[in-house]
């Protein structure tokens, strides 16, 4: 039950806890010999260490891919800042960012099969707290390097894209080019109004940008110009002209879609309305109860102490009948005595 | 969201020019002595998009700062100068708006049409006027405006029936202790009530 060393910034004490342990567990056997039902006892902690174990080995390979992942990251920042013009690296480039890729999209699903065995691995059995908070911890701190290395990418393909940009311009500027389209490569193929969407300084980092940027740099006739432009408008009319029917339509359907889908949506919001309102008319109906039976508390309680105030005012009158009587008793008593 | 110009042409065959049937111009934004190169470039422009726009095609063009949006269908051909952040479907959908109105109420006359009428067509100009907000001319943009609007009050009702929910539940709170304590008060007036033999 070794772990391996992962590389990384805190001082891994695993195999000292590995010891600990095992002196334990020797401690505790002879005393839960004497139990009845000890040698079950006995299988629940070593199967938990087995499961333990071989959650720590995986953690570790996930570690150990994501430190290489991050190196391999570093290298193909070092390429993208070094091309210059003429040395451009860039079958290497992709060929590594696709390589990067897979490995990232990998070790995500291997996380989130490391979170689904631990949650198993919780309610199978009921563990100790220190596991599952060392087992919470080293999942997130495996999740957050992967995040910083999926980061990292991102940024290395947005320095990517953008030293492309510089070099196309400097290439235009030597070769000398008349087009004069180097200002914005990304904005409109053709002369069309559709919406411009590639708008875009920084392309999706997922979306393989070298490449992309690589096929929109074939110089474009854009027909601006108004002296010679209206031969070249012809024949990119001609050749534009079923593409923009369809682009037409298409962009009445998709608006026709985003109507439905917007109607769809006030349709759940009304009923969420309705539910909303409908539990709340329920707690309305309580606060009613309750009201009354304040009510009907406190009227009694005022009925009562009505009839309180009244033996109180009234008692007077009897203690007086009886005092009344007592002494028309001493008077007879005394006339009969004296 | 500008329009600039409304035109509406027949497209002959390609070997001859397109007339011009109607034009509106919007160049009020424009200097006084600006104005009539700018009718002047419009109608040139207009005339070479039409020819080139082959029949019941639609085409949009980039001229300068203009986005040139022509409609051609069947020989009528009809042109729009909007400038870049006008929709292209709404644009689309005013110039078949036109062509529609301009079959109404000129039927097939146009064909006969040999030079460029100068009759101006008042309904152009309204269009023109009316159609510089997109949502106009649009119907699915209008909806989808109105429906954004409607989703956005829906929300705030929400937000302010969540307010309430809270409000009642603090209501149930202190109406539940008020009920407690009401009864606390009926219990020890029957108490001091039942064992008042003594005075």
């Amino acid at each position: 039950m070794q772990a391996r060393h992962v590389h990384s910034s805190y001082r891994d004490r695993t195999n000292e806890f590995f010891g600990v342990v095992e002196t334990l567990r020797r401690s505790i056997a002879p005393a839960a010999n004497n139990v009845p039902y000890g040698g079950g006892r006995r299988e629940d902690p070593r199967s938990a260490a087995v499961m333990q174990s071989e959650f720590n080995r995986r953690a570790s390979v996930i570690g150990l891919a994501i430190h290489q992942t991050s190196q391999k990251l570093s290298k193909l920042a070092q390429l993208a800042k070094r091309s210059s013009v003429f040395d451009d690296p860039t079958r290497e480039i992709g060929e590594l960012t696709a390589v990067i890729k897979q490995e990232i999209s990998g070790l995500n699903t291997a996380l989130i099969d490391l979170q689904a065995v631990r949650n198993s691995h919780n309610d199978e059995r009921n563990i100790s707290r220190d596991t599952t908070t060392h087992s919470a911890t080293v999942v997130d701190d495996l999740k957050n390097r992967l995040m910083d290395t999926t980061k990292e990418f991102k940024d290395v393909l947005t320095l990517r894209t953008e030293n492309m940009k510089i070099h196309e311009n400097r290439r235009q500027r030597f070769t000398n080019n008349p087009s004069k389209e180097s200002t914005n490569p990304f904005v409109r193929q053709r002369p069309l109004a559709s919406k411009p969407a590639p708008s875009q300084p920084a392309p999706l980092p997922w979306a393989n940008g070298s490449s992309s940027s690589s096929s929109q740099l074939v110089p474009r006739k854009q027909g601006e110009a108004e002296s010679s432009p209206l031969l070249q408008q012809s024949q990119q009319q001609q050749q534009q002209m079923v593409p923009l029917q369809d682009t037409y339509m298409e962009s009445r359907a998709e608006a026709l879609h985003n109507v439905e889908s917007t109607i769809h949506e006030l349709s759940n919001i009304f009923t969420q309305l309705a539910t909303m309102v409908s539990q709340q008319g329920e707690i309305a109906i309580r606060i009613d109860q309750n009201m009354e039976d304040t009510l009907a508390n406190v009227e009694g309680a005022q009925s009562q102490l009505a009839r309180y105030l009244n033996s109180i005012s009234s008692n007077r009158w009897l203690m007086i009948k009886i005092f009344f009587v007592l002494i028309a008793f001493l008077m007879v008593f005394l006339f009969f005595v004296a | 969201m500008k329009i600039t110009a409304l035109l509406v042409l027949k497209a002959a065959p390609e070997t001859t020019d397109p007339v011009i049937l109607a034009n509106a111009s919007d160049v009020s934004h424009f200097g006084y002595f600006q104005r009539s190169s700018v009718k002047e470039f419009v109608v040139f422009v207009g005339r070479t998009v039409a020819s080139r726009t082959p029949p019941s095609q639609r085409q949009s063009v980039q001229h300068e700062e203009y986005k040139v949006h022509a409609y051609n269908r069947n020989g009528l051909c009809a042109v729009g100068f909007m400038d870049d952040h006008y929709p292209v479907r709404s644009a689309f959908s005013l110039l078949n708006q036109v062509i529609d109105e301009y079959h109404k109420s000129f039927g097939e006359t146009w064909r006969s049409a040999k030079e460029d009428s100068a009759q101006p067509w008042p309904y152009l100009a309204d269009a023109l006027t009316k159609f510089q907000d997109p949502a106009e001319a649009d119907k699915l943009l209008k909806i989808q405006r109105e429906l954004d609007e409607t989703k956005i009050i829906l929300h705030k009702t929400i937000d302010s029936v969540l307010a309430r929910g809270e409000k009642l539940d603090s209501l149930v709170e202190k109406s539940s202790d008020l009920s407690m304590a009401s009864q606390m008060f009926y219990k020890q007036a029957k108490k001091t009530n039942s064992c008042c033999t003594i005075l």
